[in-house]
């Protein structure tokens, strides 16, 4: 009966999301199969996909490669930050997170001013004698930009995971002959794989759909499909095609998503234990 | 090992943190330019506090983050309950759902809930303003509640369940069970889903800018408006006040969490986190009810009516560099209207908002022929003329033009050109010759393109020979490949931000409004003006119109009326730079923009500009989809990319990701 | 006998200014069951894990085999150790957990896969090579954490409570599948507990600790019967510890009479401890006793009951076959064999008074000593 009643307040809540989530994601696949002038019935919007699958291979690319050096720098920084005393822990921590609190627009655009050419860096540059180089509107910009906001994201859960680690199993490892290098390869890594993929994730959603760091960092080159998205919702006059778009990008992270939470799952149980 | 990794931590946090640093130093800068410290000063935080508009945008920040937190956790908190208690079936499903938002990336988010209010709201409900402060609202509860759910939810199960079953056998109901013992269990749960909650919303940029309307704005959607145009360091300002406010706060919660921590460790398990959870909830329901209520007191005194002004960029004087601020000037005149200003980049923008749906302005002041296009589909109201007696000061040759032909909807606002603005330190006068110049390798990741489909087909058009207005798709083809070829060489396409590229010579060359061009020649001495009189250039007129989404039709037409007060429309031109419609207005000028060759070029100079007509709907946006394949998707120059990079990186990423996957399969088939 | 293995000289431990380990010495010889005993604090986690080379002793020298290994790194160290909660890889599969250590060494894989076979066997595992270590028992989980200590024979077993989260059922099973274990492989074992049954029943020697001391080593059944300090009469066993005056060897008296005891060395009228087992005391008419008192309390245990009883407002626990009815005046009779006297010591009259005596007073020592870093 006491159970019967409680089960009751879900319902606002289920509903609430079908009315917020599911619904509004059939408004847009309605929208995706509609002529943007008379509402038929069309799969046009989805014909003119093809011509922007290069913008979409190209965001999938630059997001994977932040992704992956976010890893790459992430995964020290958390482990340090993971074997400190607790009071320094809890200092690094917030640290690591009082970034993410500030406009990442204006953090965004610090970095133009960094790296213009006429910018901060390269008058330092020019300073010294090196001369100018091209920093801004260049792929490696984006890549940059996308690695600044979205480090954070992979160190925290990193930090999570590998925090949780029994320090006993580490002592386990030395008492079994591990130096500590296979220490790391044969305990601590396989132990932190479930943070790496809800890292990986947490970077590459972000940065596979931002606009704005691809409209100031990066050059003409560099459009990527959030731009598009943007540009067809906000000035192209063609929600339609954008609404394709959305779902396209939608589609994609739900994969890669998908399989990150496939290949970490069976480690989650594990970690728990 | 571990040397190395503190010298990495070290260099990350410098990476993290010398962004700020710049934006820090930049609040304390005489100059506007980030890039040169030019003296330190504490006048930006003076400016700051004088803006009550920037604050007003902060208020109402932290408004619908207190609203949408306090909804999220009391709805949160409750639904988990709910979950905790359906099957395990359903409850997975339940929380496949809470991962949706979550999941999803925020622009389909924010593009599917705007896309579901204006089809509701505009579509369904036939509501003028679709996107509102109640959409706001709602938008940010709904990416707020999974963080609640999903904190509280562990916290249940990590509950005993038999707590519950004690309570009510020493005689509680099972409400007074959940105040009295389940609360405190799954508080620390609650706290940190709220916590994440008011971040998250505080902070939310990319929703929030698909569902504002134009009545509410939150800070964040505006900074973005900011940063495309030359930002104003009182801005750097506020950033540096919100840092440290939010440092001190963090390091406060963590220090009061050590100490309750430590004490916790020396004594008894005294429940002081949810004291100190329940007087931080308390707060914020204090805090957001206090706003709240400020908020709609304020607003239900209001009984000036509210005239939203739609305006392209830095187009209405101010009353900075000491000119009349225009909005003031109104204010007092008819101090019943409340003038609210909001910017649009492009009369592409300004169409599809108001195309969309979703949001409410009174006054717009599009270019010709996008005024022809909005009359022709029936977005525009006729003006009543006995309300804007001041027409009668406008040019004869302005009135009745072929974008309103009876004159029923537009009163004329500027007019203008659209030229060539370039620096005469770096650009070789030889080679200024005509728009071939925006075509000139020597200049390459110099130039910047007008980032608009009609001015950038426009430029190719004169440059090729067409004519402006041509509907021949071969041409237009034409124009589209010429537009391509230009693109490896342009740095970047841009409308607001030509200011801050050209002005700190980031940039040479640009393809501009005269008016804009003035003003950026006034910052920097070394740009010039030209206009390619023997291949022709756009000649456009900027009119106020009133679209049919508008409110306050009479008000506008007092505002309308207002812009054409010859003293007025000089006051306005002083600032703008622009040509005035009302001749009288030239005596209100400045001497030296009244006589200025580009300001009001020679008869024999106007004969050559023409005008943009609107084609039709189709060929409009068969242009944009050209557009947008020769400036934004052109697949082929980015492939054939002669460096290296690229190739480096991609190798990087494909061994990363395909390291991580073997490594993994490896691990799965030795398991099996 | 067998040669010494491991030696540790006047070790010392600090953490933060605070003294664990003060001043421990104490050799182990080859092929010995030596357990650590004491209560929680008392610096005998710490002790093993310096022996494990977890820990950097503040000062002092741990020898193994004749050289100073300091400084040699666990990974290094000729030794195991069965960890408190047993650390098992939750990531890796009973098989695999028992497979590191032999795979870290670069073992051939068919040795390795003989020896974890055969361990399975020994630990009574055999079929569970596969099985996620997260899905066995408490029981099971403890024999995988001797197999994958155990397989890399190593020269010295180090166990940290291990048996400490099983049953009591569970526990005595262990304790006897270990000493099997401990004689079949002739492996040196350094057992870590609170249980003073479990330190009595599988050591060949016991080693009692409090406060970073090393209070006593001996045999199991010297350290019962000669208790070399209140500390130990109380914490090994039952006693009632009386304050007495050393009249002349063999001569003790208390409670203003004296007794013939077996005890000599002392100085003449020196004050001293007075151990009296509760199980080595007769009880007779009241008229016969050496002293005579009243039953304040019974408790029934299965085999025998626990009276306290009054002597003159001091109160004795004494365990008896015979029902006494509280309320009932008895006599004792102490022979000299069941009187042990001890010097005063910084224990002194804080043990071995039952006025406050309750019954759950054994299941109170085993909860303390849980954790204990």
């Amino acid at each position: 009966m006491r159970k019967n009643k409680s089960v009751l307040l879900s319902v606002p809540y289920i509903l609430w999301m079908v009315a917020f989530t599911l619904i509004p994601l059939c408004v847009v696949g309605y929208y995706a199969l509609t002529d943007p002038d008379t509402g038929a019935f069309t799969l046009d919007n989805i014909r003119d996909l093809e011509m922007y699958m290069p913008v979409l291979g190209q965001s999938v690319l630059y997001s994977l490669i932040s992704a992956a050096l976010c890893l790459l720098l992430g995964y020290p920084v958390a482990y340090y930050i993971a074997h400190r005393t607790p009071v320094m822990q809890k200092i690094l921590y917030m640290l690591v997170m009082l970034p993410m609190c500030m406009s990442f627009l204006l953090r965004t655009l610090a970095w133009v001013g960094l790296l213009q050419d006429t910018g901060i860096i390269n008058n330092f540059l020019d300073w010294i004698g090196v001369g100018r180089i091209q920093l801004i509107r260049t792929p490696g910009a984006v890549i940059l930009g996308m690695v600044y906001n979205y480090l954070p994201y992979m160190i925290l859960p990193l930090y999570a995971t590998l925090v949780k680690i029994d320090n006993r199993l580490i002592e386990a490892a030395e008492d079994l002959g591990c130096n500590s290098l296979q220490t790391f390869t044969k305990v601590i890594l396989p132990l932190s794989v479930p943070g790496i993929f809800s890292g990986i994730t947490m970077v590459f959603v972000p940065a596979v759909s931002t606009f704005y760091i691809s409209q100031k960092l990066g050059g003409t080159d560099t459009v990527l499909i959030g731009d598009l998205i943007e540009r067809l919702f906000k000035q192209g006059d063609n929600p339609n095609l954008g609404a394709v778009l959305s779902l396209v990008l939608m589609a994609l992270v739900l994969v890669c998503t998908g399989i990150m939470n496939r290949l970490g799952k069976d480690e989650e149980g594990g970690v728990i234990v | 090992m571990k040397k190395a990794n503190r010298v990495l931590t070290i260099l990350m946090f410098v990476f993290l943190y010398i962004p700020m640093v710049v934006l820090i130093v930049a609040s304390f800068n005489t100059g506007k330019d980030i890039t040169k410290f030019e003296g330190f000063t504490f006048a930006q935080y003076g400016e700051l506090f004088r803006d009550k508009d920037l604050l007003g945008l902060l208020g109402n920040s932290v408004l619908i983050a207190l609203l949408s937190t306090a909804i999220s956790v009391a709805f949160g908190t409750l639904a988990a309950v709910g979950i905790h208690s359906l099957k395990p079936k359903m409850r997975k499903a339940v929380l496949s759902l809470t991962n949706i938002p979550m999941t999803n990336p925020d622009i389909v988010t924010g593009v599917s809930l705007s896309l579901l209010f204006v089809f509701v709201g505009t579509g369904l409900l036939n509501q003028r303003e679709s996107l509102n402060f109640g959409t706001l609202l709602l938008a940010h509860v709904t990416f707020g509640l999974p963080y609640v759910i999903l904190n509280v939810m562990p916290k249940l199960q990590q509950m005993n369940p038999a707590l519950t079953d004690a309570a009510m056998d020493l005689g509680c109901t099972p409400v007074k069970a959940f105040f009295k013992v389940i609360i405190h269990e799954i508080m620390p749960g609650v706290v940190s889903g709220g916590i994440m909650a008011f971040t998250m919303s505080l902070d939310d940029f990319v929703i929030s800018y698909f569902v504002t309307g134009s009545d509410f704005v939150t800070l964040p959607v505006e900074i973005y408006t900011y940063t495309k145009k030359p930002i104003h360091p009182k801005v750097y300002a506020m950033f540096t006040l919100l840092f440290g406010l939010i440092f001190v706060l963090m390091l406060t919660m963590n220090l009061l969490q050590l100490r309750s921590d430590r004490k916790k460790a020396s004594k008894r398990p005294v429940s002081r986190g949810w004291k100190i959870a329940r007087r931080w909830v308390a707060g914020v329901a204090a805090a957001s009810l206090v706003v709240g209520c400020g908020f709609l007191f304020a607003n239900g005194r209001q009984e000036k009516t509210v005239l939203n002004v739609y305006n392209w960029g830095m187009n209405m004087a101010d009353g900075t560099d000491g000119t009349m601020d225009l909005v003031a000037e109104f204010e007092k005149r008819y101090p019943n209207i409340d003038v609210r200003m909001s910017e649009y980049e492009s009369n592409e923008v300004l169409y599809s908002k108001l195309k969309n749906g979703g949001i409410s302005v009174d006054v717009i002041i599009p270019s010709d022929y996008m005024i022809h296009r909005m009359r022709n589909e029936g977005m525009l109201l006729e003006l009543n003329f006995d309300n804007i007696p001041n027409f009668a000061y406008v040019d004869e040759q302005f009135k009745n033009p072929d974008y309103d032909p009876e004159n029923k909807y537009s009163v004329p606002y500027t007019w203008g050109t659209v030229g060539i603005l370039y620096n005469t330190k770096y650009v070789d006068e030889a080679d200024v010759t005509g728009w071939e110049l925006m075509w000139n390798e020597k200049y390459a990741g110099k130039i910047l393109m007008i980032d608009n489909s009609r001015d950038a087909f426009g430029i190719a058009q004169y440059l090729l020979g067409y004519s402006v207005n041509t509907t021949d798709k071969a041409e237009l083809q034409a124009c589209a490949d010429k537009l391509a070829q230009q693109r490896p060489l342009v740095q970047q396409y841009v409308m607001d931000q030509i200011y801050a590229t050209m002005e700190n010579e980031e940039a040479y060359i640009a393809a501009y409004y005269a008016g804009d061009c003035m003003l950026m020649m006034e910052e920097n001495e070394d740009l010039a003006f030209y206009l390619p009189e023997h291949q022709g250039f756009n000649l456009f007129t900027d009119a106020m119109c009133i679209p049919n989404c508008a409110t306050e039709k009479e008000a506008a037409e007092l505002f309308i009326n207002f812009m054409c007060d010859p003293e007025i429309s000089g006051a306005n031109m002083d600032y703008i730079c622009y040509a005035s419609p009302i001749s009288a207005a030239k005596e209100y000028m400045e001497d030296y923009l009244a006589e200025s060759e580009i300001v009001y070029p020679d008869e024999e100079l106007l004969n050559k500009g023409t005008s943009y007509q609107f084609l039709s709907e189709e060929t409009s946006r068969y242009v944009e989809s050209l557009y947008q394949g020769a400036t934004k998707i052109n697949s082929v120059s980015t492939e054939e990319e002669p460096s290296g990079k690229p190739i480096v990186w991609v190798a990087v990423a494909v061994l990363a990701v395909g390291g991580g996957t073997w490594f993994l399969i490896r691990r799965k088939k030795k398991k099996h | 006998m067998s040669k010494e293995l491991i030696r540790l000289r006047d070790l010392t431990m600090e953490f933060d200014g605070e003294r664990i380990l003060d001043g421990i010495n104490l050799y182990i010889n080859d092929h010995e069951f030596l357990t650590l005993l004491g209560p929680s604090g008392c610096g005998k986690t710490t002790t093993l894990r310096i022996i494990g080379g977890f820990l950097t002793p503040t000062e002092g020298t741990v020898v193994f085999d004749g050289e100073c290994i300091n400084d040699v790194p666990p990974y290094k160290r000729q030794i195991n150790t069965v960890f408190q909660r047993y650390a098992l890889f939750p990531h890796l599969n009973v098989f695999d957990n028992i497979a590191f250590g032999l795979r870290v060494a670069k073992m051939p894989k068919e040795e390795i896969e003989q020896r974890v076979n055969h361990m399975l066997e020994v630990v009574s595992l055999k079929g569970y090579g596969h099985r996620n270590v997260s899905s066995l028992s408490g029981g099971q989980q403890q024999r995988v954490a001797i197999a994958r200590a155990l397989v890399n024979e190593p020269k010295v077993l180090l166990l940290d409570e291990p048996l400490g989260a099983l049953d009591l059922r569970l526990r005595k099973d262990m304790q006897n599948e270990l000493k099997r274990i401990q004689q079949a492989t002739g492996i040196t074992f350094v057992y870590v507990t609170h249980d003073q049954e479990e330190a009595l029943s599988m050591s060949d020697t016991v080693v009692v600790m409090d406060k970073g001391r090393i209070q006593q080593i001996g045999k199991p059944e010297d350290i019962y019967n000669e208790p070399k300090n209140a500390f130990v009469a109380d914490f090994i066993g039952e006693s009632n510890i009386l304050d007495g005056i050393m009249l002349a060897d063999y001569k003790v008296k208390f409670f203003g009479r004296t007794f013939t005891c077996v005890d000599a060395g002392f100085e003449p009228n020196e004050p001293v401890d007075v151990v009296i087992r509760p199980e080595d005391i007769d009880i007779v008419e009241p008229d016969q006793g050496h002293l005579v008192g009243t039953v304040t309390g019974i408790t029934f245990k299965g085999l025998n009951y626990d009276i306290i009883v009054e002597f003159k407002g001091f109160k004795w626990l004494i365990q008896t076959t015979d029902f006494h009815p509280v309320g009932a005046v008895i006599g004792i009779r102490l022979n000299p064999e069941d009187i042990h006297i001890m010097h005063k010591s910084e224990y002194s009259g804080m043990f071995g008074d039952y006025s406050s005596y309750s019954a759950e007073y054994d299941e109170l020592t085993e909860d303390a000593g849980d954790e204990e870093e």
